[in-house]
């Protein structure tokens, strides 16, 4: 019973999270400059108190669709004994991240008006 | 606690076995496991490698790093695609229009004087599908060669050398040119029929020419661009 819960629990988060997580990427990118992709799981997790689990399969897909799309840049570095590959945001990266945190802001304005309308005064 | 560099190479073993076989791929993952296991480490210093490495693994999902792989195939395929259409357009623009339109009229006047188009026009194509079937095989041996060495292999190199999806490309028009070849008379005499057959012969070779020919030749700047590690690795 209770796996069955945390199971919903996911997958009700995977869905309202999905359209987004290109987005969350981007703008974390913004702030921090370059990350690597364990790095970038685990900033998510304490900015949302372990909330909103990114799933490392579903990561690098985004993060390898967003390289080929010209928006993210990849440098590599060694790190101890291994190889560690940093993704910045490219100069159109930049310019795409506030167009979609524009957009993600309308969303998410557009959705609290339709879930807590504000009440009407007309008669 | 940091893990040692044999756990590193066991690292590199396990995304091997799990389907990762391209090197650019197992070592961004390998990078992320030995992350998640020493910070587990810091949290649970009791906890042994296998374990660790599991619980990590499990994140993942029910088809293990099959995602990662195939989305990251998807992507590369769509920017070779990208190249080989790039560098069609080529032949369609200045000045290498010049050459396009040159090889048609060639073409297009041998065909028109030869009492024997038919034959030329089969040869031809017969000539071009030897050709490619000798370079697939060539291509096919150096892949096997690689993989038997060990040598680190790189998804976008052996798409290279898979020519993307379009390998079977060349057996796409066998039917048009059997057909051709039966209705040689009424087809060829047309001088209408006989430019856009001649067209659309360059355009074919074209593109296997770029295919089979040119992006492998500029394999290595296409990987230096795509990896930055690739130059780490190849100094």
């Amino acid at each position: 019973m209770y796996i069955c819960f945390q199971n919903e629990i996911k997958m009700k988060n995977s869905q309202l999270y999905k359209g987004s997580l290109n987005t969350i990427i981007m703008k974390l990118l913004e702030e921090n400059g370059k990350m690597y992709g364990y790095e970038i799981t685990q900033k998510v997790k304490a900015i949302t108190a372990g909330e909103l689990n990114i799933t490392e399969g579903a990561l690098y897909p985004a993060l390898h669709k967003l390289e080929a799309e010209g928006i993210l840049d990849v440098e590599i570095a060694k790190v101890d004994n291994r190889m560690r590959k940093y993704y910045k945001l490219t100069e159109a990266g930049e310019k795409e991240t506030v167009n979609r945190l524009s957009e993600l802001e309308d969303f998410i304005r557009n959705m609290q008006s339709l879930v807590n309308p504000k009440p009407s005064l007309e008669f | 606690m940091q893990l040692t560099t044999s756990q590193i190479d066991q690292l590199f073993t396990f995304t091997r076995q799990h389907s990762v076989e391209w090197y650019d791929l197992q070592s961004e993952l390998v990078d992320h496991l030995a992350n998640s296991i020493e910070a587990q480490w810091q949290q649970f210093p009791k906890r042994t490698f296998e374990e660790a490495l599991n619980i990590e693994f499990k994140k993942f999902g029910v088809f293990g790093f099959m995602d990662v792989v195939e989305k990251r195939q998807a992507v590369l395929g769509k920017k070779y695609n990208s190249i080989v259409w790039k560098h069609f357009k080529d032949f369609f623009s200045v000045p290498k229009i010049i050459l396009t339109v040159a090889m048609t009229l060639a073409m297009f006047l041998i065909l028109k004087i030869s009492a024997v188009k038919e034959y030329i026009f089969l040869g031809f194509y017969l000539l071009m599908i030897i050709a490619m079937f000798y370079e697939i095989y060539k291509s096919y041996q150096t892949r096997k060669n690689k993989k038997q060495s060990g040598e680190k292999r790189w998804l976008f190199e052996e798409i290279i050398s898979q020519y993307g999806n379009f390998a079977g490309i060349i057996i796409f028009p066998f039917n048009m040119m059997a057909r051709i070849f039966n209705d040689h008379e009424r087809m060829l005499s047309n001088d209408y029929w006989l430019i856009g057959l001649c067209f659309f012969l360059v355009s074919f070779s074209l593109f296997l020419f770029i295919i089979f020919k040119i992006i492998p030749s500029k394999a290595e700047s296409y990987l230096l661009a795509t990896y930055p590690e690739y130059k780490l690795e190849k100094l």
